[in-house]
């Protein structure tokens, strides 16, 4: 069975140096934790995209897994939750645990459907939105307008009269009358939401509860910065605390829908941005949580995997229609980070650190004065791909890789049925421009985008300092596999490796997850002027309010990991360190040192400075799928085929098809081979060699065209 | 086909040139050991030609860019190519050899295949402290260019054989924190080796010389799409100002003047109008008028093509000697680099205004609003709170003018007030949009900031470097011009006063710094009179 993992990425180490005094906040630490107790129906992953709807689902007593795909209904999400239960042939009430993750929240800040927000500031601070920090988006695009607009407009921001220091002590005291003032005027308003966001609310939030206390009368949504994001840098903070404010409604209004319909005899968690699962009360405050659920599902299924194959560097490659998604997963765990921003409003929330780049298998190819570009535009979901057959007409990757003849036009994709002609009348001018044939096109379209894709490997990579050849590329998605090996080879690494179950990894992430929340907090501590109480006392603080999102039955178990976030004195860099020594900052100083050393080569003695405290509570996983035990479903009646594909500008070679469901444990297949399973596809090109292990993954060598 | 370089293989190599530049710039943001670098990110990197032909880029950052397309094309008439081997690292500051200002210094190394020099890799970096009067490098007063630091013609500090000690020594000799400049020249060398290994595995896997042929078709698409792109202005000689609001130095304002004679397919933009070279450090080189040159030009026509070589091509950029944008090696210039190359872009649109309204934006904050404020705290540590303020944004034939913003040729974020108040023995006391500020118009100017600062320090040091008080930001089509910029002193004790734009002063213990930012101008005129905003 595998260790619990903390996809979270707040690593708790087994070996921690004696401490005079462990923070533990009342929950152990530890990293080969007890598995949790043994469950008895199923355990269910569903990951709704904007096209498609994956479920995995397992039933821990038998061992066995079932997988489906649908499509997703985006004006309403639950009866696609549902439609994807019915495929797998579960009913809910069955179901012991749903997991879920969900672009709804994502969604809705892209397309900016966001509630109606007023705004609460420290008197003097209200336009701090409007000011943002005063760069702009667009370094040459004179005609675009520089910044995005404020969320809450000049007539919705209101102010109160106080003021706080850096560490929390009121210069000024909460004036009540400014505050009845604030309320009035907010009620007034007719807002459905409210943000509550004071100069250095993060220090102390009592300014804040007062107010919000108030609030709640006249507001049913009230978002507090403290309790949403206490961290300093007040642009980000309201900005954080106002989009939460902004998704409260149509998160509860979603939650409500979901739990109307949840039989009591079954949990439902949902996947949130780090990689964790979160219960629906959680995500009632904390909906931005949701924020990057999509992305960090996936991430979660390939460190489960990495950490299970004793991968230590691995790069998940989730390659799908319009985006694909890559992400450094060091010794198994996914970075986390907490700087992003959705649709140019930041986001301050811990959340994988995903590089998402503009390329899928529905971007298109163009000429462009001599030179072929692919992307950014993508055809999307709709119209799609010429060779879906929903009329679109411009050449796409997945038309290319249709030409190339990887996808076989005889198996639909959940109801889509696919189209070879029309993937060739697609890039038939663009051939007939250049002088060439559609195969040949075809080539040079899959080798852009592979080009496109690896300049995104290089960046989360040599980011983090590590050399992206000694990387293992984990690939999956519905496009992931079909590319893999020849982004392998063109990026210099030696390994791919295709996941079981990798048409529906997400929904595999989900079933994987484990429940566990995470807060950061700013503390700025000087190693000069060490206060064990004060941190002790923060501890105890964060582990009781993450302690209380946790089901009652999962807190008894949980572990407790904390993240540092250290810097030298007078640098806003931090560096992030696991298991921090925080009752004796001598360890800890040495543990940073060790940290800057191996991240930026060189470490000095200087004095530095705690900046801030991640601290997240993990309930160990019940049970996951063993992969050696899952079910097969499929067939072999792909046995003895062939197809004609295309590698090289050579021509077209006979390649044999497999069905992914015959393969066994220790089957080795020499490329050219195309490996299907019900799904997606994989493509092994000549020279690439493909062993299979006793769970189903895949394992390719990728080696060299001949 | 055509006979070359296939589009798909042209892509690939494009795609891999621009990943070693990116790559080049994180490799500086994970080594240097300055928060200058590491933090705020001002450095660039860039591939050349073997000629010297900027090719690809790392960051975008407008000034460093169009500095780097000359930076290796002038290194090569001090230093010819036969004296460059492999492992060479030569660094170099000059403004007068294809540079802006001392402290933005360039590390340039030779990369071959197959024994032939191929390209080149340069690395950008602003170090904290290029030595010169005061700490910071950074000197209003300076009255000549030896006030503004070490002064580096190229040097080789790497060869082969490793670091060249002495030389080394004798660069960190010549400025502040060695410690801190030695790690940033070390993530400098790292970056241009890191790239030279991406290349020479680009041209093992492409053959050089289909690289080379790359790079060459590279340039010539760059240049097709400019030369199409200038065709889309109307054909005329344009002329067009601009006023610096003073020489540094307590004179008058100073005009830069521009001539631009649009052909169909090429442009010429002829500086000699301007004024000539002040007194204090608003002088600039000849690379940096070129840089806001084609800033400009992609601004208005070409924002999508790939800033290389050869889209440089169709543009040609005179100067005057004896100017100030060609003041020889003598004159000071460290506030050039952000303020006169700001007047320049804004000549530049000014004369366009007759050809293309609907193409610009009204006058905005082109100035980088500096204050610096050095104290010591009250642990002890000595600080210094370098911070910019935005404007707004000028108005459009379309829109409004947007608030608080940077433009065109800068676009640095400002400061937390929740960082300066951990950092710094400063309190922001408040910070609002200056409503009002913006320009009137059809479409009004974005209104400008109010910051309100607090000294907590027994004493601090004040220096300021900003423009647009004097000449504020223009409107255009009848606009009514934006608020200028303006800083006021309210000491605890005694009268109120006006903050010039290139001052120092001491200041105490709750004294209050009032900062109201430039409005940007307005855009047509009114249709109606306005309600007062």
């Amino acid at each position: 069975m595998l260790p619990p993992a903390t996809a979270s990425g707040a690593a708790p180490k087994a070996s921690r140096a004696a401490a005079p005094r462990p923070l533990t906040g009342g929950y152990p630490r530890a990293s080969s934790g007890q598995p949790g107790p043994m469950s008895s129906g199923w355990q269910v992953g569903v990951d709704i995209g904007g096209t498609f709807t994956d479920v995995v689902a397992f039933q821990p007593s038998s061992g066995e897994v079932v997988e489906a795909k649908v499509r997703s209904h985006p004006d309403d999400p639950v009866a696609g939750l549902l439609a994807a239960l019915d495929a797998v042939g579960i009913a809910w009430e069955q179901i012991e645990d749903l997991m879920h993750g969900s672009t709804l929240v994502t969604n809705a800040i892209v397309e900016d459907r966001l509630a109606r927000v007023a705004l609460v500031a420290t008197e003097g601070f209200a336009d701090t939105l409007a000011i943002g920090r005063q760069n702009r988006r667009h370094l040459y695009r004179l005609d675009l307008e520089p910044k995005t607009p404020p969320q809450v407009p000049e007539q919705l921001r209101f102010e109160v009269s106080e003021r706080l220091d850096v560490d929390g002590r009121v210069l000024k005291a909460l004036e009540p009358e400014s505050v009845e003032r604030a309320v009035r005027d907010v009620a007034q308003a007719q807002v459905q939401a409210v943000a509550v966001a004071l100069l250095h609310a993060y220090a102390d939030g009592s300014h804040e509860a007062q107010i919000g206390a108030r609030l709640r009368d006249a507001v049913p949504f009230v978002a507090l910065s403290h309790r949403i994001s206490p961290e300093a840098r007040e642009y980000e903070r309201t900005s954080t605390t106002a989009l939460s404010a902004g998704v409260m409604p149509l998160a509860a209004g979603y939650l409500d829908r979901l739990e109307a319909s949840r039989p009591r005899s079954s949990r439902l968690h949902l996947l949130h941005s780090a990689g964790a699962m979160a219960s629906p009360e959680a995500l009632r405050e904390q909906p931005l949580g949701l924020a990057f659920s999509g992305p960090a599902a996936g991430v979660s299924a390939a460190g489960w995997v990495a950490r299970e194959l004793g991968i230590d560097n691995a790069i998940s490659f989730d390659m799908g229609g319009t985006t694909t998604d890559v992400c450094l997963v060091v010794e198994g765990r996914a970075e986390i980070r907490s700087d992003r921003s959705l649709a140019g409003r930041p986001l301050r929330m811990p959340m994988v650190a995903v590089e998402s780049i503009g390329a899928g298998g529905g971007s298109i190819a163009r000429l462009d004065s001599g030179a072929l570009r692919v992307g950014p535009e993508s055809a999307g979901a709709v119209p799609g791909p010429a060779c879906y057959g929903l009329g679109g007409e411009a050449p796409t990757v997945t038309d290319a890789n249709m030409v190339l003849g990887y996808l076989d036009a005889d198996r639909p994709v959940a109801d889509l049925h696919l189209d070879a002609d029309a993937a060739k009348r697609a890039l038939a001018p663009m051939a007939a421009e250049l002088g060439t044939d559609v195969a040949q096109l075809a080539l040079g379209i899959v080798r852009v985008a592979n080009a496109a894709m690896a300049r995104a490997l290089r960046r989360v990579t040599v980011e983090r300092g590590i050399d992206g050849r000694a990387c293992t590329l984990v690939a999956f998605g519905g496009a992931g596999p079909m590319h893999a090996v020849e982004l392998a080879r063109s990026f210099d690494i030696e390994r791919v490796v295709v996941p079981r179950f990798s048409s529906a990894f997400s929904a595999l992430g989900c079933v994987g997850a484990e429940m566990s929340y995470t807060q950061q907090r700013t503390v700025r501590m000087l190693n000069t002027d060490w206060q064990v109480d004060r941190l002790n006392a923060l501890h105890g603080e964060l582990c009781e309010r993450l302690g209380g999102q946790l089901p009652e039955d999962d807190r008894h178990g949980a572990i407790v990991g904390e993240v540092a976030a250290i810097r030298y004195s007078g640098q806003s860099y931090a560096v992030e360190v696991s298991a921090p020594a925080l009752e004796d900052p001598t360890q800890l100083g040495r543990q940073f040192r060790a940290r800057h050393e191996q991240l930026y080569g060189f470490a000095t003695d200087e004095p530095w400075e705690l900046v801030s405290l991640r601290i997240s509570l993990t309930a160990p996983r019940r049970a996951r799928p063993d992969m050696a035990r899952a079910r097969d479903d499929g067939n072999a009646a792909l046995a003895g085929r062939s197809t004609a594909c295309w590698f090289d500008a050579s021509g077209p070679r006979q390649t044999p098809l497999h069905a992914r469901a015959a393969l066994a444990d220790g089957d080795r297949l020499e490329g050219p081979a195309i490996i299907e399973d019900a799904w997606s596809t994989v493509v092994l090109p000549p020279g690439a060699v493909l062993r299979v292990d006793a769970c189903g993954h895949l394992h390719i060598d990728v080696g060299e065209a001949p | 086909m055509s006979s070359g370089v296939d589009p798909f293989t042209l892509e690939v190599i494009r795609h891999a040139l621009s990943a070693t530049a990116e790559e080049m710039s994180l490799v500086v943001m994970r080594a240097a050991r300055s928060p200058l670098l590491r933090e705020a990110g001002d450095l660039s990197s860039a591939i050349t030609d073997a000629r010297g032909e900027l090719v690809a880029q790392g960051r975008d950052i407008p000034m460093h860019m169009g500095v780097m397309s000359f930076t290796v094309k002038e290194f090569l008439k001090r230093v010819p190519a036969d004296r460059l081997e492999p492992g060479d690292v030569w660094f170099l500051n000059l403004p007068e050899i294809g540079g802006n200002h001392l402290p933005d210094v360039k590390a340039v190394r030779p990369v071959f295949a197959d024994g032939v020099l191929r390209a080149f890799a340069v690395s950008l970096a602003h170090w904290a402290d290029i030595g010169g009067a005061v700490p910071g490098s950074y000197v209003p007063s300076a009255t000549d260019a030896w006030q503004e630091g070490l002064r580096l013609p190229p040097v080789r500090l790497f060869s082969r054989a490793g670091a060249e000690r002495e030389t080394l020594d004798m660069v960190l000799a010549n400025v502040r924190g060695s410690a801190e400049r030695e790690g940033d020249i070390l993530a400098q060398m790292a970056a241009t080796r890191a790239a030279e290994q991406r290349l020479e595995a680009l041209c093992a896997r492409h053959g050089a010389a289909e690289v080379a042929l790359a790079m060459s078709r590279l340039h010539d698409h760059a240049e097709a799409q400019m030369r199409a792109a200038l065709g889309t202005l109307p054909p005329g000689v344009y002329q067009g100002e601009d006023w610096l609001d003073d020489d540094a130095a307590g004179g008058e304002p100073v005009p830069i003047r521009v001539r631009i004679d649009l052909e169909e397919d090429r442009a010429r933009f002829d500086f000699s109008e301007s004024g000539d070279a002040v007194r204090g450090p608003l002088n600039t080189t000849p690379f940096i008028a070129a840089a806001s040159v084609f800033y400009a030009v992609k601004a208005l026509v070409g924002a999508d093509i790939q800033a290389n070589g050869g889209c440089y091509r169709p543009l040609q950029v005179i100067t005057r000697p004896g100017s100030v944008l060609d003041p020889g090696p003598e004159r000071p210039v460290v506030g050039g680099n952000h303020e006169t190359s700001q007047r320049v872009a804004d000549a530049i649109f000014r004369a366009l205004e007759p050809a293309v309204p609907e193409r610009l934006s009204a006058g905005g904050p082109t100035t980088s609003g500096l204050l610096l404020f050095a104290g010591q705290r009250d642990d002890g540590a000595w600080t210094t709170l370098y911070e910019t303020h935005g404007g707004g944004e000028g108005a459009r034939c379309d829109r409004d003018g947007a608030p608080v913003v940077r433009v065109h040729m800068s676009n640095v974020m400002n400061t937390p007030a929740e960082v300066i108040e951990a950092e710094y023995p400063v309190r922001v006391e408040s910070q609002r949009l200056r409503r009002g500020s913006g320009g009137a118009g059809l479409h009004r100017g974005g209104d400008g900031l109010h910051r309100e600062y607090r000294v907590l320090a027994e004493r601090i040091s004040l220096t300021s470097m900003f423009e647009r008080a004097v000449v504020p930001p223009y409107g255009l089509q009848g606009g009514a011009p934006g608020a200028p910029f303006q800083v006021t002193v309210i000491p605890a004790e005694g009268d109120a006063y006006r903050l010039p734009g290139k001052a120092n002063v001491a200041l105490g213990r709750g004294d209050r710094v009032v900062v109201e930012s430039c409005g940007g101008g307005g855009y047509g005129a009114p249709t109606e009179p306005g309600p007062e905003r």
